[in-house]
């Protein structure tokens, strides 16, 4: 698939000369700076927590706890592209851990909206601010 | 043998129990409480009768009967390996001092004295039943009298609430007396003793909700503790010189001891003296008389059976018993001798101005009594014990004829309210003439023969000098005993119909319960306390008469009913007289008053001796009597006796030979009437004779004055009364014996009791009070510091926890899930700022 489509881009992007600011994208996609990803990684994961922390409503959470995940995952790629590229090209474990992690937090979601069902169902709110439950 | 003597004071304690326990949980009946009272007496009677007529019967007759020598017995005490060891000196002391006495010649006395072996003795106290001829007699008054009363009372008490209770109490007397009478040792005969006091108090204040019957049973109890004491000291004494309580080891063991002669008082002494208070406290005598007039608060009954017929004689049963001991001591001979004659004349001339029939004849009782103790202080116990057995016929005869004049004039005591009854009562009439005519000692009537020979003796002892004043005294007695029956006798039987003339109320010191009260009320006596009618002050207006229908005077066979339908208020009660559950005992009462006494015939009549072998009550006795001359027991002394004695003392007085004790036990006394008179006469026949016409003639004279007073100018009692004031006072007020012992005994002990209340409060309670004020000042100060710095450090550090700490950590705790998970990022970012610094600052600076 990307044997088809990489020239293609290529060709659109002028990518054998980066001077245009296409071609920085291009030179980007081909090369990737490790340290953009992080960054990008950080805020994700940055804001993932601020909505953990502001949010009332607990399926705006999981959302957030998503974009948590989905950060952690977005490092586990970019170093495993990194290394690959810095001549390691059997490191997948961090491409095997993303997919690891895709499932598990599939899984989490399907328990988690049922203990959201159940709670609703029980208390008829799902906002965390009602469910104080550890306070006794 | 043996079983019966035990089914004797076992059945009257098994009637008692049935009743007492059962009757008010179930409700029994009148007549099934009557029944079970009245079979189970009956019972006892036709035992003791069975079982005296068997040891009359048996060869060893005069010899007592112990239920041990047949196994019923058991050991009551066990003592153990105790050893008494007091009487060893005595008993050592005793064996050298007869010996002496036998060399002075004094004595005639076999000179081998018996001292007991100076062992220790075992004391192994049994509970067995001694039938002796002693005993016997009693038992047999007891119970049969007993049973009089009984079927008397089931009349008498008829519609009282308490009936079971009065039956129970009956049945526990009737237990208690018999074990007194048949007891074989001192102990048992003081279980007995405190066991008639007991069933005293209880039916003295059986009328519990009257102040005085609950007042007259303290007084009677407390009285006898006097007298208890006295013979608990004397049991002691006992127990202490002899080493056993049982009668006939302890008789055996006192032949022995010497005589005491007047002005020695050693061990047998002591001994009869705290015997003889304990008879004073039971048997009425001076000074413990007092509380016998107030006993009559107990119903009519009670008073016929417990202070007249058998619990006042126990004394003289106990006297009687231990005459051994009373004759080694020729001092207590004396005083007991003095007192009863005293208490006679004492309580004669108080019982002629009485105006309440019961009191009239609580103080004749007091006063025969002391004729009793009269005859036994002059050596004539049998006689004593005969008298004993004539005035319970008699005196019980009267008392229940006077408890059916109270019952026929509706709980009227007051002799000032009655007058012509013999027209309405004749049964009850007829009845009490025969107990007046045996108590003044008319012939042939039971009181004369008795009487008329404690006098005799009295006249002719020669236990010690001075006879013929008690002689004097007891005929004095004897002549008011006369007067005032007689007065008794008239203001009750002849005479004006006095009710008809007082329209009020009776006072009713004793009454039993009346069904309902003016009001028409259901009186208290139909209540669960059983009580007695309200009372009211003579002549007191008490309102108008009212119909007011009511049955219970009719009788339990309905043969006899209440002759007055009318009124029940406090009109005038038409007297009736008694159902036949109550004349009948009478009638057989009266029999007994007017023949019973000749069982005890004397030799005037038949010339030589008391006829009659055993029959004659004085043969009968004659084997529990012991001889201070002979120094034996009985018959075979009088015999021997007779024999052993010189025609002449030294005096050259003729001696009398027809009895054993003529012979002077405790040597010349003296001047003595009954030989004066012998000798004037020649012979001592015509004596007796001429001292049986003195008392025919003196009683006569009583009868005679009072049948002029009484009967024939009834304005002579004031008239006499007004010219003796000072004497009638005295009497009128018993000679305000009472007052006087409030005012020295009861007021001081009072005193006392509020001394030592006030040191009990001062001192006692002060010392209490005042270590307790100590206490709590110390305290005081503890509590300060442990206040305010034990209890401050720990506040302290709860404060600080409580409300400083928890307020800054419970803030934390707000539930949120939001909160939490901000305190971990910030716990994150803190974490990775520690663990990366150096980097961080590193990149920041090399940027």
């Amino acid at each position: 698939m990307s044997q088809l489509i990489t020239p293609v881009l290529a060709l659109l992007l002028q990518a054998e000369q980066p001077t245009t600011r296409g071609g920085v994208i291009w030179q980007g996609i081909q090369h990737p700076d490790l340290s953009k990803f992080l960054v990008i990684a950080a805020l994700l994961f940055i804001i993932g927590v601020a909505g953990v922390l502001t949010r009332r409503n607990i399926i705006v959470i999981f959302m957030s706890i998503e974009l948590i995940l989905n950060a952690a995952n977005l490092n586990f790629i970019a170093f495993s592209r990194y290394l690959q590229d810095a001549g390691y090209p059997n490191a997948v474990a961090g491409q095997v851990f993303t997919v690891f992690i895709i499932v598990v937090a599939a899984a989490e979601a399907a328990i988690g909206l049922g203990i959201v069902i159940a709670l609703y169902r029980n208390r008829e709110t799902i906002f965390v601010d009602k469910i104080d439950l550890l306070k006794w | 043998m043996s079983i019966l003597l035990w089914l004797i004071p076992l059945l009257p304690l098994a009637g008692a129990a049935v009743n007492g326990l059962l009757g008010r949980k179930f409700r029994f009946s009148e007549r099934l409480i009557g029944t079970i009272a009245c079979g189970t007496v009956a019972l006892a009677f036709v035992c003791a009768v069975a079982a005296v007529v068997k040891y009359a019967n048996s060869p060893t007759w005069p010899t007592p009967y112990v239920t041990s020598q047949d196994g019923w017995s058991f050991t009551w005490i066990a003592g153990g390996a105790t050893e008494i060891t007091e009487g060893q000196k005595e008993r050592a002391q005793a064996g050298n001092t007869t010996s002496t006495r036998n060399s002075d010649g004094t004595l005639t006395a076999s000179s081998t004295v018996k001292v007991a072996s100076a062992r220790g003795s075992v004391l192994n106290i049994e509970w067995s039943y001694q039938l002796d001829p002693l005993s016997a007699i009693f038992i047999l008054i007891v119970t049969g009298v007993g049973l009089c009363i009984f079927v008397f009372a089931t009349g008498y008490m008829h519609g009282d609430a308490g009936y079971y209770r009065f039956f129970a109490y009956m049945g526990l007397f009737m237990f208690s007396m018999l074990v007194l009478v048949l007891g074989s040792n001192f102990l048992l005969m003081f279980v007995g003793w405190e066991g008639v006091g007991l069933c005293s108090y209880l039916l003295i204040g059986y009328y519990f909700d009257r102040k005085e019957a609950g007042d007259a049973s303290r007084k009677a109890f407390i009285t006898n503790r006097i007298g208890d004491f006295g013979f608990a000291l004397a049991v002691f004494a006992v127990i202490a010189t002899f080493g056993t309580a049982q009668y006939t080891d302890v008789m055996r063991q006192a032949s022995a001891y010497p005589i005491e002669m007047l002005g020695t008082f050693g061990i047998m002494s002591w001994i009869a003296l705290g015997l003889f208070i304990g008879a004073c406290g039971k048997s009425a005598q001076i000074p413990l008389y007092v509380w016998l007039p107030d006993a009559m608060a107990g119903p009519t009954p009670v008073s016929a059976l417990i202070h007249a017929a058998t619990m006042v004689t126990a004394g003289l049963y106990m006297v009687t018993r231990t005459n051994v001991i009373f004759q080694h001591s020729q001092t207590m001979m004396l005083i007991v001798a003095v007192v009863g004659a005293l208490t006679a004349l004492f309580a004669a001339t108080i019982g002629i101005t009485q105006n309440d029939i019961k009191k009239v004849l609580a103080y004749s009782t007091v006063s025969q009594l002391g004729f009793m103790f009269l005859a036994c202080g002059v050596g004539a116990f049998v006689i004593g014990i005969f008298h004993v057995m004539t005035h319970a016929f008699f005196k019980a005869l009267m008392f229940l004829g006077a408890g059916s004049v109270i019952h026929g004039m509706h709980h009227e005591q007051d002799m000032r309210r009655m007058g012509g009854l013999k027209r309405y009562m004749p049964k009850t009439f007829w009845t009490f003439i025969a107990g007046w005519l045996a108590i003044c000692g008319i012939f042939p009537f039971s009181g004369f023969w008795s009487k008329d020979e404690i006098l005799w003796r009295a006249a002719g002892t020669n236990y010690f000098s001075g006879g013929w004043m008690l002689w004097l005294i007891g005929t004095i007695a004897a002549t008011c005993t006369a007067f005032y029956m007689t007065r008794l006798v008239a203001m009750t039987f002849w005479g004006r119909e006095r009710f008809r003339e007082v329209p009020a109320g009776g006072e009713a010191d004793e009454a039993h319960a009346h069904g309902y009260d003016e009001m028409g009320l259901p009186h208290d006596a139909q209540l669960e306390s059983a009580g007695d009618r309200p009372r009211h002050e003579p002549g007191e207006y008490v309102g108008e008469p009212h119909a007011l229908p009511h049955d219970h005077h009719e009788t339990r066979g309905g043969d006899v009913t209440d002759t007055h339908a009318a009124p029940h208020g406090h009109a005038i009660h038409e007297p009736h007289e008694s159902p036949a559950s109550m004349w009948i005992p009478l009638a057989v009462l009266a029999v007994l008053a007017t023949i019973g006494g000749l069982v005890g015939i004397g030799p005037a009549f038949s010339g030589d001796g008391h006829p009659g072998g055993k029959l004659n009550i004085v043969n009968w006795l004659a084997p529990v009597v012991w001889n201070p001359v002979t120094k034996g027991f009985g018959t075979e002394n009088e015999a021997g006796g007779a024999q052993a004695r010189p025609a002449t003392t030294e005096n050259g007085h003729v001696t009398a030979p027809h009895e054993a004790s003529e012979a002077a036990p405790y040597g010349d006394t003296g001047y003595n009437l009954a030989h004066t008179v012998e000798r004037s006469f020649g012979s001592e026949r015509a004596a007796e004779w001429f001292f049986i016409l003195l008392s025919i003639v003196v009683a006569l004279v009583g009868m005679g004055l009072g049948y002029l007073f009484y009967v024939k100018n009834p304005r002579l009692p004031d008239a006499w009364a007004a010219r003796l004031r000072p004497l009638y006072r005295a009497s009128y007020h018993k000679y305000w014996i009472d007052e006087l012992y409030g005012l020295l005994v009861t007021r001081r002990t009072m005193d006392a009791a509020v001394g030592v209340y006030t040191v009990d409060a001062k001192v006692i309670d002060g010392a209490v009070n005042g270590v307790a004020a100590l206490t709590r000042r110390t305290s005081n100060a503890t509590g300060l510091f442990d206040r305010y710095v034990v209890d401050g450090i720990v506040n302290g550090i709860a404060y600080f926890i409580r409300g400083i700490m928890s307020r800054v950590l419970r803030a934390a705790q707000t539930g949120l899930t939001a909160n939490y998970a901000l305190v971990m990022v910030l716990g994150l970012v803190v974490a990775v700022l520690i663990i990366f610094y150096p980097d961080i600052m590193a990149a920041v600076r090399g940027g």
